[in-house]
């Protein structure tokens, strides 16, 4: 019974757009250093707390704490150095596409992802920019699908000026619906 | 019909009055503040049984300390369903409710996802319902109107649907209703008893006791002990046979699961009595319910996924638990309402299954598609987790001598090794023009049917070890939640996003 409406006319693979040759927009030259900094400040305030909760005077301290902090404090700065480095590279490897009918974005080192959202399934779009991010001038593009907040699209370190006009491009575009 | 119909007639006399609910809405909001009670005082419960004697002994006391609860119940009864109000606004329903914290709703007819029915047991002699609104929102935008006439509950439903298709599909308001419901399937009591020993209640309850289960064994003890059976010397292994003590065992657990499939069985009776499937235009509506009988319904142009569940008991039952997933039905509406309000058509037979899914997504090849196996690495890929715990585990053991606990170890290994292998086997997926086919699972086999032309967003992913063998793994996420085919080839993952895209950015078909 399932071949009574079934189709099946070929469609040849090598005429299609191609996600693999995408052309890919780097991200603003600030955004990488500015991340950097971020988690430099929050590796520097971690350290500071477990110092601090080392040569305050008010508690007495368990002996294991105190024998432990040098291997502590070094697996920390060991691991938060490695981490930052990381995240540095691939904050570099970021990058975005954009075509006539769909937004991709590219990220990660080791596992690398490619999401591509339609714009015809856009429900909304929203630009988000947070104290640091204003200060240096990026933003961060938010575009929500009925996929679920789980699955909202995001580019961030943005330039702002390229942003708003990425999210005009969206609105603007014929297949937006004002609906959903 | 007469009594709906002088009521739709004021409806539609009087466009915009507020509207008062049926008075049997009393009795309503009165068993739903008892709940509440029950539910807020349940603790109580023990420290009320323990006096129970005392309180027997004193009628003069608890009789009026009843009878002042039952007024407070009707008085909370009374005065909600006093407050409440509703009506159709432009567009909009409109409910005003509230006591002492007043609310106003203001729900716009295009927003409403889902209408469902309701008839409690007490409703049943003056054939009331209750109607419930969904809306895609959160679970907090949901709507009651606690007490309508059945006709009339009907006919506001599906004027409210089909006031929210628009000017341009204006149909004549009463005639949905009139219209002849085809039948899809119904499920006879057999086939729902089937169902409660397939379903996976059991394990589920046996998995939620299991804080309990040191007090239950102890009370067990205690309780057969007072009838004679001597637990400690039944399993005492000095005393008994090693037989005896297996047969004793074996027999204690057959009891327990006998009793816990009678209790699935319950349960599954308890909510798919009388299950009818039927169909109008483009509507599917599901109606079942024993004590309190629900209905569902859905658009066929809101359906985003089908999924065909077997676990290994309907596998060998040659039974198949038959999905239609809506939107974001897994974690937006999470709870009683998930359960109630999805599509599901309970252990129907393979036949069945093939009818009906050809009637939901005409066209689909789900029953007899050849799946293609995704790659052995994925088996390695899930090893990987596993090994890492073992290797250092079993280094330990073996310096330690342990070798009883290195071979319950290794025995671990092997079981995870043989469960990923079947997990591997399981895991296929297939295409043609217009649906992806998925199949996965473990015991049991689940096949999932998307329509390509609905995927809200693709991902491709690989790691660099992935990228060497030339494998990634692919997301397309859907308006009810994402699937995932791991370890494919690159070149067919690329193909597969490729020809979604496309067909989705060229069709620029609605999602729903």
């Amino acid at each position: 019974m399932s071949q009574i409406l079934f189709t099946n006319q070929s469609l040849s693979v090598h005429n299609l757009a191609d996600v693999t040759a995408l052309e890919m927009q780097r991200l603003s030259p600030r955004y990488a250093p500015l991340n950097l900094l971020c988690g430099t400040i929050f590796l520097l305030f971690l350290l500071t707390i477990l110092a601090a909760i080392r040569w305050q005077t008010w508690l007495t301290l368990p002996d294991w704490y105190l024998h432990l902090f040098p291997l502590i404090f070094g697996g920390l700065v060991a691991v938060g150095l490695l981490w930052l480095l990381y995240d540095y590279l691939a904050d570099k490897r970021k990058g975005y596409a954009v075509r006539e009918q769909d937004l991709s974005y590219q990220s990660g080192l080791f596992f690398q992802s490619l999401v591509t959202q339609p714009i015809l399934r856009v429900q909304h779009v929203e630009l988000k920019r947070g104290p640091i991010e204003r200060k240096a001038g990026l933003a961060t593009l938010q575009v929500f699908s009925a996929g679920g907040s789980l699955y909202t699209f995001a580019i961030p370190g943005l330039p702002e000026a390229d942003a708003r006009k990425l999210r005009q491009f969206i609105l603007s575009h014929s297949d937006v619906s004002q609906d959903g | 019909m007469d009594n709906s119909a002088t009521a739709t007639l004021k409806l539609a006399a009087e466009p915009g009055q507020w509207q008062r609910l049926s008075p049997v809405a009393i009795m309503y909001f009165a068993v739903a503040f008892i709940r509440a009670l029950v539910g807020n005082f349940v603790y109580l419960l023990p420290a009320l049984l323990l006096s129970y004697n005392k309180i027997k002994q004193n009628p003069q006391l608890w009789l009026p300390a009843l009878g002042a609860l039952l007024l407070l119940c009707a008085t909370v009864g009374w005065l909600k369903f006093h407050y409440y109000r509703y009506r159709l606004y432009q567009g909009n329903l409109q409910i005003k409710s509230g006591v002492l914290q007043k609310k106003h709703l203001d729900l716009p007819f295009e927003r409403i996802q889902n209408i469902r029915l309701e008839q409690p047991l007490f409703y049943r002699p003056t054939d009331h319902v209750c109607m419930l609104l969904d809306t895609a929102g959160s679970a907090k935008q949901e709507a009651k109107i606690y007490a309508l006439p059945k006709a009339f509950a009907e006919q506001l439903k599906s004027r409210i649907l089909n006031n929210r298709a628009g000017a341009e599909h204006q149909q004549p308001q009463t005639d949905a209703v009139e219209q002849q419901e085809q039948l899809l399937n119904a499920r006879s009591t057999k086939d729902l008893i089937i169902h409660g020993i397939t379903s996976n209640r059991i394990w589920l309850f046996l998995g939620g006791l299991a804080p309990f289960y040191d007090n239950m064994f102890d009370s067990a003890a205690i309780w057969l002990e007072r009838l004679g059976v001597d637990l400690q010397a039944m399993f005492d292994p000095a005393t008994q046979a090693w037989w005896q003590y297996g047969i004793y065992l074996v027999s204690l657990v057959l009891l327990l699961m006998l009793g816990l499939t009678l209790l699935s069985i319950g349960g599954s009776l308890l909510t798919f009595h009388g299950f009818r499937l039927t169909r109008i235009d483009d509507r599917y509506i599901r109606r079942s319910g024993l004590l309190t009988r629900h209905e569902v319904s859905m658009k066929l142009s809101r359906l985003q996924m089908i999924v065909a569940k077997q676990d290994w008991l309907d596998r060998v039952l040659g039974r198949i638990n038959l999905k239609f997933e809506q939107l974001n039905a897994s974690f937006e509406h999470a709870g009683a309402v998930a359960v109630t309000g999805k599509l599901m058509v309970p252990s129907v037979k393979a036949d069945e299954c093939e009818f009906l899914m050809a009637d939901a997504l005409p066209g689909n090849q789900l029953a007899d598609i050849t799946f293609t196996p995704i790659s052995r690495r994925h088996i390695l890929r899930t090893m990987l987790l596993p090994t890492l715990v073992y290797l250092p585990l079993a280094c330990i053991m073996a310096y330690k001598q342990l070798w009883p606990e290195l071979m319950i170890a290794s025995l671990a290994l092997f079981t995870s090794a043989a469960l990923l292998t079947l997990r591997w086997w399981r895991w296929g997926y297939a295409s043609d023009a217009e649906f992806m086919y998925i199949r996965k699972g473990l015991l049991g086999i689940d096949r999932y049917c998307l329509p390509i032309h609905k995927i809200q967003q693709t991902r491709f992913s690989q790691s660099l070890l992935m990228k060497r063998s030339g494998l990634c793994s692919i997301k397309l996420v859907l308006a009810c939640g994402a699937q995932t085919i791991p370890y494919i080839p690159s070149h067919i993952g690329h193909a597969l996003i490729n020809t979604a895209l496309h067909k989705v950015e060229r069709e620029k078909r609605p999602w729903m």
